[in-house]
């Protein structure tokens, strides 16, 4: 590239629209490429791959009606099953509302084996303990970190749609690979079978989980089929498609967050676009006089193509550096409050996405200035000042 | 053998519009300038002088007649074509020099010869041969608005010499500048076409500037008026 | 809210304001120079109409969501809970106890006896008419007697639902957003067809976004045995925190009581993050505009130079300088608010829904752009103006009487 720093010094020929446009694409960036990792980090709960194994069984009706217990002893004969298990979003609060993290109440022995993929690392001891103390919970590492629980403690928590407040006995911390994997705790689902007349022998969901991913639809059809006739039918789903049906209950705000996106875009469009045509306006001259040493009309237009581009990904660079920085703080911040944001990152495709919508942007808002100056005959270039 | 035109103007026309009035400029021009000349185009304005100069140079396209540069006939030649004959065979020198201000000295010498297919060495020989011949080589690192007018418009003119072309045209080169930068320059000139031959087409209306072109083409409302030769 | 930023500015607008009318650099002039440059000017408006539009309507969206809490209450009525239930979908009442309830001296009593109502939550999903899949839907059962202590809500077409019989009445505003929702169609569900019967409108209210039927058949339907919650009328609204309080000492009914209002405040809440992201995104884009409006004051500047040497050989000294470029800023961004204004009023009216996450049901509700919301848009451009103008102004105001000679 000959023309590089031709390019370069002619961006910089007013600093400070340059700089001032520089700053208006990258808070624009940020803003976009922190709502769309939002999105996409939320998103990527109903893609989890380390869940192809598992299916969510529920009431057909909706997510408040409750399945019979037995039912879990049919499935469990199926030959594709390797493991079920009752699970009661227990839906608890751990002093203060606000202190949300998910916390269920499980049948305990199939847990980890059920969870295989997210409990990796843990005591053996630990979880005898747990299993011997109905009263025992574990809870993930990063949770534990946050409340400062130690193995040992007494968790009081204060049930919201059961009414016990269960004082919960910590009896193991357990490790995974992601942080979001270490936010949720689970206690004996006894507790709540007992505790609560309308829940002996129901529960909310059966966690079935396969032996192997490819046998899950089958197995699903076949839950599915086998109850459709009781009193109480079911609705199975992967896990993915499960978690998929909370993440719809925010489908507004991802409109909300596209329209929003599609709105700053027009305006980092609008912005650029008249930076660009400020700053080849004035040049108007210079292009004539670069024309009448012999430069073509296309390389001229190239020229100040690139300059916009250049500046457009600059912004969209800048405004990718600040997400970036972002990132951590919006971990700390509303990790806590969304515990699902707590291994918030800025994904790839976001930022594919951000470099090329600004790429883009560059483009589009270069183009018709830079087009219109280099259509203009160079006699009348050279007269204009 | 006859003389080696290397410009020829036949029955050349130009005329402007505006809105539907048809403003004649140039009315059927007939001119041939030897390699090696030197000429001035004189005149009051609006006599057409300029707009003879843009044709000749390529840079705007006659309504009538045709002009033969350096063997190409300038109507056979396309945007592009043309482009790329002027980057070959014209060099400009402007009135106000038209540096570009974001690039030095040495960069704004450069600038033509990016279109051509010369290394980066190459290319800074010639530069620095072209600012050696303008006497400007101790201000490769300065940029157009730390220079004064006399070296800037020895920095323009190193410019339209770098690319080795056939022709110079000058569009008022003095007319921004003193008494003293302007014989400067008209000298830089002159040595231009009699020492490196080069063929030199100017316009002025500044009789001393003229003075130092060895014919002098007079116009008067697009037409030829008359052609002075100067004896020195 | 926006209204708090400009506390701080308050004596440099007076001041403003004041050296437009005492030394006039006519404003008419800013406002031909801003027409000179059409294309810029525009599209810096352009760009702060469009951060307008979305303060506006993400402001509106906010309101929405509370204002379906705030007028969904009566203050001299009471919801009655299980404790710690927090919201109805959680909670349990007992016969027995509602039983008790229903003679309770502090009642209200019409025609018809006390003014109180067992009511029974469920969500259901339920298709939405996009086909975008479907969404959680609060059903309420209630008594005759709920009916009538909702006075905001008011029947639009049909009939209120018949105890004893499969019948729903729908509100107005879930119509048209959900599949098989409207006058004379039916829902499936628990073995037996539901006709729908009525329409109702809820006024805003979190009504809005519940399907109303019998309180006994929903209850048979989910073979339920305890009623959700109960509601009940005092005679007036003093009467209520001595209600609440005689609930708290009965040990032998255990049940809690909440104001009907507060009750409903407090799941405001669930317009919480909705707000946090609102304002979190207003912040970021009015950064962004500001550095907008900057670079095209700084521009108008640039190519004034001239023109302001002359004002000041003429006599004018930088502080009106300073106030007319300011000026000029204000009204640019004052364009963009008006511009943005205008066009969030396009959204007025539109029908929207999200989630309550207290009870992981759809709210209900239409985005409704109010002259005060618009004021408060055009408020916020002014601000941009204010602190995007200033230091293009200050510039302004520095440039000496020498550069008018110089030439542009």
């Amino acid at each position: 590239m000959r023309y590089i720093h031709l390019i370069l010094r002619s961006l910089f020929r007013s600093r400070r629209r340059t700089i001032l446009t520089v700053l208006f694409l990258a808070v624009s960036v940020f803003l976009v490429a922190t709502l769309q990792s939002i999105l996409l980090t939320l998103d990527a709960f109903a893609n989890n791959p380390n869940s192809s194994n598992r299916i969510a069984v529920r009431h057909k009706v909706s997510l408040t009606n409750l399945l019979p217990l037995r039912y879990a002893d049919w499935i469990r004969q199926q030959p594709e099953v390797e493991e079920v298990m009752a699970l009661q979003w227990f839906g608890g609060i751990y002093q203060d509302p606000r202190n949300f993290f998910p916390n269920f109440a499980a049948e305990p022995e199939p847990i980890v084996r059920i969870f295989k993929e997210e409990i990796v690392e843990y005591s053996e001891t630990q979880w005898r303990d747990f299993l011997r103390d109905r009263n025992g919970c574990i809870v993930g590492e990063a949770l534990a970190k946050k409340y400062g629980w130690k193995v040992g403690d007494v968790i009081p928590m204060q049930g919201t749609i059961f009414p016990i407040n269960p004082r919960l006995n910590l009896r193991l911390i357990y490790r995974s690979r992601r942080l979001t994997d270490e936010q949720a705790m689970y206690f004996h689902f006894k507790l709540v079978e007992e505790g609560v007349p309308f829940m002996q022998g129901r529960v909310g969901n059966l966690w079935v989980r396969a032996k192997h991913p490819d046998e899950v639809p089958r197995l699903i059809e076949r839950i599915d089929r086998h109850f459709a006739d009781a009193v109480e039918p079911t609705l199975s789903e992967t896990e993915n498609a499960f978690q998929l049906e909370f993440l719809k209950m925010m489908g507004n705000l991802a409109t909300i967050i596209h329209a929003i996106t599609g709105a700053v875009l027009v305006a980092i469009l609008i912005v650029t676009a008249n930076t660009m045509a400020m700053a080849i306006r004035e040049r108007t001259t210079e292009v004539a006089v670069f024309r009448a040493m012999g430069f073509t009309g296309s390389r001229m237009l190239g020229i100040l193509m690139a300059e916009g581009i250049l500046l457009a990904i600059m912004g969209g660079m800048a405004g990718l550096g600040l997400a970036w920085l972002a990132a951590g703080g919006i971990r700390a911040a509303l990790g806590s409050v969304i515990p699902w944001l707590t291994d918030f990152t800025i994904p790839v495709d976001t930022l594919l996405f951000c470099l090329h919508a600004s790429m883009g942007l560059g483009i589009l808002s270069t183009f018709i200035p830079a087009y219109r100056v280099v259509r203009r005959p160079i006699v009348e270039g050279l007269r204009a000042l | 053998m006859a003389l080696d035109f290397i410009i020829r103007c036949e029955a050349v026309a130009k005329s402007y519009w505006r809105g539907t009035l048809e403003i004649p400029v140039l009315q059927g021009l007939d001119l041939e300038i030897p390699r090696g000349g030197y000429y001035a185009l004189m005149g009051p304005s609006g006599s057409g002088k300029t707009t003879l100069l843009n044709l000749i140079a390529g840079i705007d396209r006659p309504t009538g007649g045709s002009i033969e540069v350096c063997g190409y006939d300038l109507n056979d030649l396309d945007d592009d074509q043309l482009a790329g004959w002027r980057s070959q065979h014209v060099g400009f020198i402007f009135q106000n020099y038209n540096l570009v201000p974001v690039l030095n000295a040495f960069e704004n010498v450069e600038l033509p010869l990016l279109l051509t297919r010369l290394s980066r060495r190459e290319r800074r020989e010639k530069v620095l041969e072209a600012l050696a011949l303008v006497n400007l080589t101790d201000r490769l690192e300065n940029y157009p608005r730390q220079l004064s007018g006399g070296q800037e418009q020895r920095v323009a003119i190193a410019r339209a010499i770098v690319t080795e072309p056939d022709i110079l045209v000058a569009d008022e080169p003095t007319g921004a500048l003193d008494a003293k930068n302007a014989e400067e320059v008209m000298a830089l000139l002159e040595r231009l076409n009699s020492e490196v031959g080069k063929t030199i087409l100017l316009v002025t209306h500044d009789p001393k500037a003229a003075h130092h072109a060895r014919i002098q083409i007079h116009l008067e409302k697009g037409v030829l008026d008359r052609t002075v030769e100067v004896n020195r | 809210m926006v209204w708090l930023a400009f506390l701080p500015l308050l004596p440099y607008l007076a001041w403003l304001v004041w050296a437009a009318l005492r030394h006039p650099i006519p404003l008419s002039y800013n406002w031909r120079s801003l027409w000179q440059r059409k294309v810029s000017t525009l599209s810096t408006a352009g760009a702060i109409a469009v951060v307008v539009v979305i303060f506006v309507v993400v402001l509106s969206l906010s309101q929405g969501i509370s204002r379906a809490f705030v007028s969904s209450g009566r203050a001299d009525q009471v919801v009655v809970l299980r404790p710690n239930a927090r919201v109805e979908l959680n909670s349990s009442v007992e016969r027995g106890q509602a039983r008790i309830l229903k003679t309770n001296p502090f009642l209200v009593q019409d025609a018809d006896g006390p003014l109180a109502s067992c009511e029974c939550m469920v969500v259901k999903l339920l298709e939405l008419a996009d086909g975008s899949g479907s969404t959680n839907v609060a059903f309420r059962g209630l008594e005759p007697a709920g009916v009538r202590m909702r006075s905001q809500v008011r029947l639009v077409t049909g009939r209120w639902f018949r105890p004893g019989l499969p019948e729903l009445v729908v509100p107005q505003k879930m119509v048209g957003r959900f599949a098989n929702l409207g006058m004379g169609k039916s829902l499936f569900f628990s073995g037996q067809s539901w006709n729908i019967v009525g329409v109702f409108e809820g006024g805003g209210s979190a009504f809005d976004s519940e399907v109303w039927t019998d309180v006994e058949m929903l209850m048979q339907a989910h073979r339920r045995t305890t009623f959700s919650s109960m509601l009940v009328r005092l005679h007036s609204a003093e009467k209520v925190p001595g209600f609440v309080k005689f609930l708290d000492d009965d040990k032998r009914l255990k049940l809690e009581g909440k104001p009907e209002t507060e009750y409903y405040a407090q799941q405001t809440e669930a317009g919480k993050p909705i707000q946090v992201l609102g304002n979190l995104i207003t912040v970021i884009l009015t950064v962004g505009a500001i550095f907008a409006a900057m670079n095209t004051m700084f521009a108008a500047v640039a190519s004034r130079t001239a023109e302001i040497g002359t004002l000041r050989a003429l006599g004018y000294r930088r502080v009106e300088i300073l106030a007319s470029f300011q000026w000029e800023a204000l009204m640019l961004c004052t364009l963009g608010g008006l511009l943005g204004a205008g066009m969030a009023l396009g959204f007025n009216g539109i029908q929207t829904g999200t989630t309550n996450f207290e009870t992981f049901s759809d709210i209900s509700f239409a985005f409704t752009i109010t002259p005060n919301l618009m004021g408060q848009g055009v408020a916020f451009s002014l601000l941009m103006g204010v602190l995007g103008g200033f230091f293009p102004a200050w510039r302004a105001s520095r440039i000496p009487v020498t550069e008018a000679m110089k030439g542009g």
